[in-house]
């Protein structure tokens, strides 16, 4: 069985504590008017490449660009697609931080790469190779406002068309893994699950022309309630939260060996560390399923400050070792 | 003339410049607590005094001296212990506390800064408190076992908290829990926990103010939330719950957000009027306070008072045109 260390996506901005916070000061010096947007963009760089270069040195093996562009998971996409607009912040599932809701106002296309260039920059800024994440377009879809389609198989079908183009420029650009975010596919805490038929229906348009590695991944709740046809969506890997997904541990029963299981076992959203002995034995009940098992954090780690995510990533590599 | 429309605020009220120097000077050790707790006293009677003038029915004390809702409380009490910066939005971070041992109140934390605030006006001043579903929902937890365990022992502390500024006479107590309409099925969690809080609370006045949800899948169940009123952002969300309200009724006082606390942009008197108008179509004014959407901290001063003199002036044509 291979072992691997990945990250899912985000990454926290601020430095370990005493640290010189470089982006938030420009940003505040922006709103003052004394820099402009090139000081932003070379503190994001140096910040991005800050961030790369720590986490291979904590032991991932997969790194992922961290998102210190993003203000949230589906603004980088809604904004730079044509058809959208965007209004009022909305809670982010059940986090204390939030999205900008993105509201679909004409037929969805897209018109230029969205992430292609940041895909760059992050892999040739890597001591270890990089996955490209992006969100998917059913979170896209179930978290925005139609004002437009009427009709969310339309709305969807439209992204997944738009996303395909995105995903054909991410592997032209030289990515080999690339990774669809659907957090809306989990049965969230508190919120229903997703509705898996609709996503089966769009999702070979999504992947159609992609030769790299596909992952869905899933994160905030389990996929228990899509029982093995889950499973049966045409991706190279899926991503399970075990964490806020107690439940994974039975869906994962019936997992195709043949793909990759991309498992969040450690708490990315609390600080309170697990002990290598926690993790192994996780690794243990996980690794008949999957020829490939990928341990990484449950999710995004942006919802803990710089050291705890530290040793989250420094835990996981100790439980490879 | 009409009764009821109260005018009030959410809670928090932007900080002055001196505030916020003073502030970056104390956490370098440039001044002492003492330096810094002159000029808090100092914007608060400034704020008191402004609401007094403009015609505010119900006063707050502007929260001068907290920064985060949640990160305040935690620093009174011991069990939490102050932790690292997360990011809540764009470029704004918060320090998340972490849960690290047994939630005691050692003393009270908001008593003295009411007592203060009374002080200095004949109008109610409300009594400000952070709700346990939210400190928790919004802190880090390494010590209880569950969420439940965590928010029930939080719940005890803020209704000592609450007992002491009923004891004081305060006329209104707020609870804020914007974290309740985060999880759907934690809201009984957070309706017990809030009738621990409020528990002997007779004679007072109890609100909850919530924000950032899918209210419309909390409601009705959300008027099970054992309080007086519920303060609502109505303006964020372009009135949008006025509707629901007229399938199944809005049984409580509402606090009727009418300006967005999020914006730059002042609204027009017509437009408050014209949302104040719609809601009392459906709640008579007895039962409606109209405010800010939420706290008003993340504005400029002169946005802020800007804001509050159209709250009162749309409210003082609503009622002399009745």
């Amino acid at each position: 069985m291979t072992l691997k260390v990945t990250v899912i996506g985000s990454y926290p901005r601020p430095p370990a504590e005493g640290g010189e916070f470089r982006l938030r000061k420009t940003l505040q010096a922006l709103d003052r008017g004394e820099v402009g947007p090139e000081d932003i963009s070379a503190a994001e760089d140096a910040l991005t490449e800050e961030i790369l270069k720590e986490q291979a040195e904590l032991g991932v093996d997969l790194a992922a660009d961290p998102q210190v562009r993003w203000d949230d998971l589906l603004t980088p996409v809604a904004e730079r697609l044509d058809g959208f607009s965007l209004s009022g912040l909305l809670r982010f599932f059940d986090n204390n931080t939030y999205f900008r809701q993105p509201v679909v106002k004409a037929a969805i296309s897209r018109e230029q790469p969205l992430l292609v260039d940041e895909f760059r920059f992050a892999s040739q800024k890597s001591p270890v190779p990089v996955k490209a994440v992006l969100c998917g377009p059913y979170t896209l879809a179930a978290l925005s406002k139609d004002e437009f389609y009427g009709d969310g198989a339309a709305l969807l079908a439209d992204l997944a068309t738009a996303l395909n183009q995105e995903a054909r420029d991410l592997q032209a650009a030289g990515a080999t893994v690339i990774q669809f975010d659907e957090p809306a596919l989990a049965a969230v805490p508190g919120q229903p699950p997703g509705d898996l038929d609709a996503f089966a229906e769009v999702a070979p348009v999504l992947i159609e022309g992609i030769e790299s590695t596909t992952i869905l991944g899933t994160y905030f709740g389990d996929v228990g309630a899509h029982g093995r046809r889950f499973y049966e969506l045409p991706f190279g890997g899926f991503g399970l939260d075990f964490v806020a997904g107690p439940a994974n541990f039975d869906a994962v029963e019936g997992f195709p060996g043949d793909r990759i299981l991309q498992a969040g076992i450690a708490d990315a959203r609390n600080t309170k560390l697990e002990s290598v002995e926690q993790l192994r034995s996780i690794v243990e009940r996980l690794r008949g399923h999957a020829e490939e098992l990928w341990v990484a954090p449950s999710s995004g780690l942006e919802f803990l400050p710089r050291e705890a995510a530290q040793r989250k990533l420094q835990r996981l590599a100790e439980v490879k070792s | 003339m009409t009764e009821g429309l109260l005018t009030t605020s959410v809670g928090s009220l932007p900080k002055p410049d001196y505030i916020l120097k003073a502030r970056a000077d104390f956490a370098k050790g440039r001044i002492s607590r003492e330096d810094l707790r002159k000029l808090e006293r100092q914007s608060t009677e400034e704020w008191v005094r402004f609401q007094d003038e403009i015609g505010i029915d119900v006063i707050v004390d502007g929260e001068q001296y907290r920064g985060d809702m949640v990160a305040f409380f935690a620093e009174e009490l011991p069990g939490f212990t102050k932790g690292g910066l997360v990011r809540s939005y764009g470029n704004r971070y918060y320090r998340k506390p972490v849960a690290t041992g047994e939630i005691v109140r050692e003393h009270p934390i908001t008593l003295e800064w009411w007592k203060l605030a009374q002080s200095l006006t004949d109008k109610p001043v409300k009594g400000m408190l952070t709700g346990p579903y939210t400190i928790c929902d919004w802190s880090f937890n390494e010590h209880y076992e569950t969420r439940e365990d965590l928010v029930m022992a939080l719940a005890e502390v803020i209704h000592q908290e609450a007992l002491d500024l009923k004891a004081a006479g305060a006329r209104y107590i707020q609870v804020d829990e914007p974290a309740v309409s985060t999880r759907m099925d934690e809201l009984d969690l957070a309706i017990k926990a809030l009738g621990v809080v409020t528990e002997g609370l007779e004679g007072v006045h109890t609100i909850t103010h919530i924000c950032y949800g899918d209210f419309h899948n909390a409601y009705p169940k959300m008027l099970e939330l054992p309080v007086d009123q519920i303060d609502l952002e109505m303006t964020n969300s372009n009135y949008d719950l006025l509707d629901t309200f007229r399938e199944s009724p809005f049984t409580k006082s509402i606090g009727l957000g009418v300006v967005d606390s999020h914006s730059h942009r002042i609204e027009s008197v017509d437009e408050v009027v014209d949302g104040i108008e719609r809601t009392l179509e459906l709640i008579p004014p007895e039962r409606v306070f109209v405010d800010p959407d939420c706290g008003l901290k993340t504005r400029t001063v002169e946005e802020a008072k800007d804001k509050l003199k159209v709250v009162v002036e749309a409210v003082r044509r609503v009622k002399s045109d009745r």
